[in-house]
């Protein structure tokens, strides 16, 4: 069973005294994901929609087992993040701003040790790096430097490691952030590719066109709460004007009319 | 295992595919102590040759013949014959006071006048007086007084000897050492027992000190940890495969260290064939040698790669690994410069102390194999317990991501 489940998750962070300044808050801790869940289903790409500092990154880690939810489980296929994290590790792709390649490999170097790491063949190691690269247009760069290479290049060597050990489940955070139209172009196609073949995607946006153009169902999450989750259609139908962009805003608003309150 | 040997070879890959750190670790360590030490030994020797070598100033009034002709041509033994120039003090006392501080003398000798029979007629006569001048803050007088003193002395012997009824009187008894008391290789290995393990130890700590920091708070600053840590590869084998492969630097950037050491021996030490002093030791030496470096290097290793994954950053890890550094600076130099090696079970397990204080041992042929046991498995020990908080530490997302 391909279906990634996020059931009832819950994620505070403590605030240091400097974050507690920043933030304008007294309290000591942020509640940054609050009681979400949703269902991802195979052969669909679910959209993460919200502002920045929403939670989505941290719903996002929460699956990727990079941090644990302080309560709920999120079971990715069969396996449970809090109790079999490395069989869900196994499964699945994440790709997020945060996660860097180190700049002193090249491509081809940091593709086979990932690889490896997550216990492929060297056959077909080679085989399918040689099909990615291609697909992204790495090849001609797979023995310079990742240090040398620009931001665009390094996001679609980061997508192919990601993707070394063709996982079932897809977690991409904000993965056309900062890129060109081209480069995000690639990007988008190839999540649309991986739809097509049976893949189970999640993207975390805050753009709203990436959401209308990609996403079959949608969840929009603001100040760690899910405001919003069901097909893009049904979530437009919520609107006033039938505008998911109308929506968005409205419960913007909302949220910083309860932050005034 | 296979995730390990992974890591391992990227680690090692890291370092030997980016000549800054080839230089860094490798060549650096071992190049800087030869030049450093050949270079400290070359000046220490120059400046031995110079005062040695240095022709003595000496000024005297009424000096015995018997003496002076004693100083000139005096043999110093290896071809060497005291380089000494002799002159009647003419000036005042006063004058040649200023002059000897001047360092334009070395040496000024004031018998009295009648000196000789003065001592002739010993039972009559006063006791005769002999003043010096010498400037005991300038190198060269020091040397010269000594020298000219040591004949005076003898001179000085002779004629109380030959004041007694029998010379036999002069003795009080006679002092026979007995033979083959005496260890020969071990005396020759005194001289390296308290550098060596001292040196070894710091080189072993600073070869860590270079890359340990860099590997794990380095990799969490640049949030290249996190991509690895999204992997299946479990906790514990990130964390063994950085602590071996790091130790596995850090030996061969010690043994970078150690080779240079070896090489600027001679010149340091002064000795004439330095590479003899070494042959002393057997193979199975250098190998006790190696063990304790590999178990020492394991163990500082393990307790950097916890700071360091402690640390938010390198600054911060360098920073958190320096009192550290120093406790084992002082342990080295108070175990180096100590007593004996001591031989006691209990010892052998405190860690890095027991390791120099083997080392000592091991340098002067006085260890047990028990204790060499002691120190490799109480590292191993102790480096398990890191490597277990290392993964502990691993898996707490407040130590790997929290910034």
């Amino acid at each position: 069973m391909n279906t990634l489940q996020v059931e009832n998750i819950r994620k505070t962070f403590r605030l240091s005294k400097k974050q507690r300044k920043i933030e304008q808050t007294d309290l000591k801790k942020k509640v940054a994901v609050d009681d979400v869940s949703f269902t991802a289903n195979p052969g669909e790409i679910f959209g993460l929609l919200g502002p920045n500092g929403a939670g989505k990154t941290t719903a996002l880690r929460c699956i990727a087992t990079l941090i644990k939810p302080d309560q709920g489980d999120v079971y990715v296929g069969d396996y449970s993040v809090l109790k079999e994290s490395s069989e869900v590790r196994k499964n699945i792709a994440f790709l997020t701003n945060e996660l860097k390649l180190e700049d002193h490999f090249t491509p081809n170097y940091l593709y086979r040790y990932f690889s490896r790491l997550h216990g492929v063949d060297e056959t077909v190691i080679e085989e399918r790096k040689e099909r990615l690269f291609k697909r992204f247009g790495i090849d001609r760069f797979a023995e310079v430097k990742v240090a040398d290479l620009s931001t665009g290049m390094k996001q679609k060597i980061s997508l192919a490691i990601s993707l070394v050990h063709d996982p079932n489940f897809i977690v991409f955070d904000e993965p056309t952030n900062g890129l060109d139209v081209l480069t995000a172009k690639t990007v988008t196609d190839y999540l649309v590719e991986m739809r097509e073949q049976g893949k189970t995607v999640i993207l975390s946006t805050h753009i709203l066109s990436v959401v209308e153009k990609l996403c079959d169902r949608v969840g929009i999450i603001i100040d760690g709460k899910l405001k919003a989750y069901d097909t893009l259609e049904n979530v437009k139908k919520q609107s006033s004007d039938g505008e998911l962009e109308t929506l968005f805003f409205d419960f913007v608003k909302e949220s910083l009319g309860e932050d005034h309150a | 295992m296979r995730n390990i040997m992974t890591i391992i070879r990227k680690e090692i890959y890291r370092v030997v595919s980016d000549m800054r750190l080839v230089v860094m670790v490798f060549l650096l360590p071992g190049l800087s102590i030869f030049l450093m030490y050949t270079l400290m030994g070359n000046v220490m020797q120059d400046q031995v040759t110079a005062i040695q070598e240095h022709q003595i100033i000496l000024y005297e009034r009424n000096m015995p013949d018997s003496l002076k002709n004693q100083l000139i041509g005096l043999d110093l033994g290896d071809d060497r014959v005291l380089n000494i120039e002799i002159h009647e003090a003419k000036d005042a006392d006063t004058v040649l006071a200023d002059r000897v501080r001047e360092g334009d003398i070395d040496l000024v000798l004031l018998f009295d006048e009648n000196f000789e029979e003065a001592i002739l007629h010993y039972q009559s006569m006063a006791l005769p007086q002999l003043k010096v001048f010498y400037n005991y803050g300038r190198q060269q007088s020091n040397f010269s007084y000594n020298q000219v003193m040591s004949v005076v002395r003898a001179y000085e012997e002779s004629v109380r000897i030959s004041r007694l009824e029998d010379p036999e009187y002069y003795f009080v008894f006679h002092t026979a050492f007995a033979e083959n008391t005496v260890d020969e290789r071990q005396m020759a290995g005194q001289g390296l027992a308290m550098l060596m393990p001292m040196l070894i130890v710091i080189f072993l700590f600073a070869g860590a000190m270079s890359i340990g920091p860099d590997a794990i708070a380095g990799e969490k600053e640049r949030n290249t940890f996190a991509t690895l840590l999204i992997t299946p590869t479990k906790r514990s084998e990130i964390a063994l495969g950085k602590v071996i492969s790091l130790s596995l630097l850090s030996l061969a950037s010690a043994i970078s260290a150690f080779i240079g050491i070896i090489l600027s021996l001679p010149n340091l030490m002064m000795l004439e064939n330095g590479a003899g002093e070494l042959n002393i030791y057997r193979f199975s030496d250098y190998l006790s040698i190696l063990f304790v470096l590999m178990a020492t290097v394991l163990l500082i290793v393990g307790l950097i790669s916890v700071i360091s994954a402690y640390a938010k950053t390198i600054k911060e890890a360098s920073m958190l690994i320096m009192p550290f550094y120093f406790i084992t600076l002082i342990v080295g130099i108070v175990t180096s410069f100590g007593a004996e090696p001591n031989q006691a079970f209990l010892v052998h397990l405190i860690p890095i102390y027991g390791a120099v204080n083997l080392l000592s041992g091991i340098f002067v042929f006085d260890w047990s194999m028990l204790n060499l046991i002691t120190v490799g498995v109480s590292s191993v020990i102790y480096t398990a317990v890191f490597v277990y908080v290392l993964n502990w530490m691993f898996n707490n997302e407040k130590i790997m991501f929290q910034k």
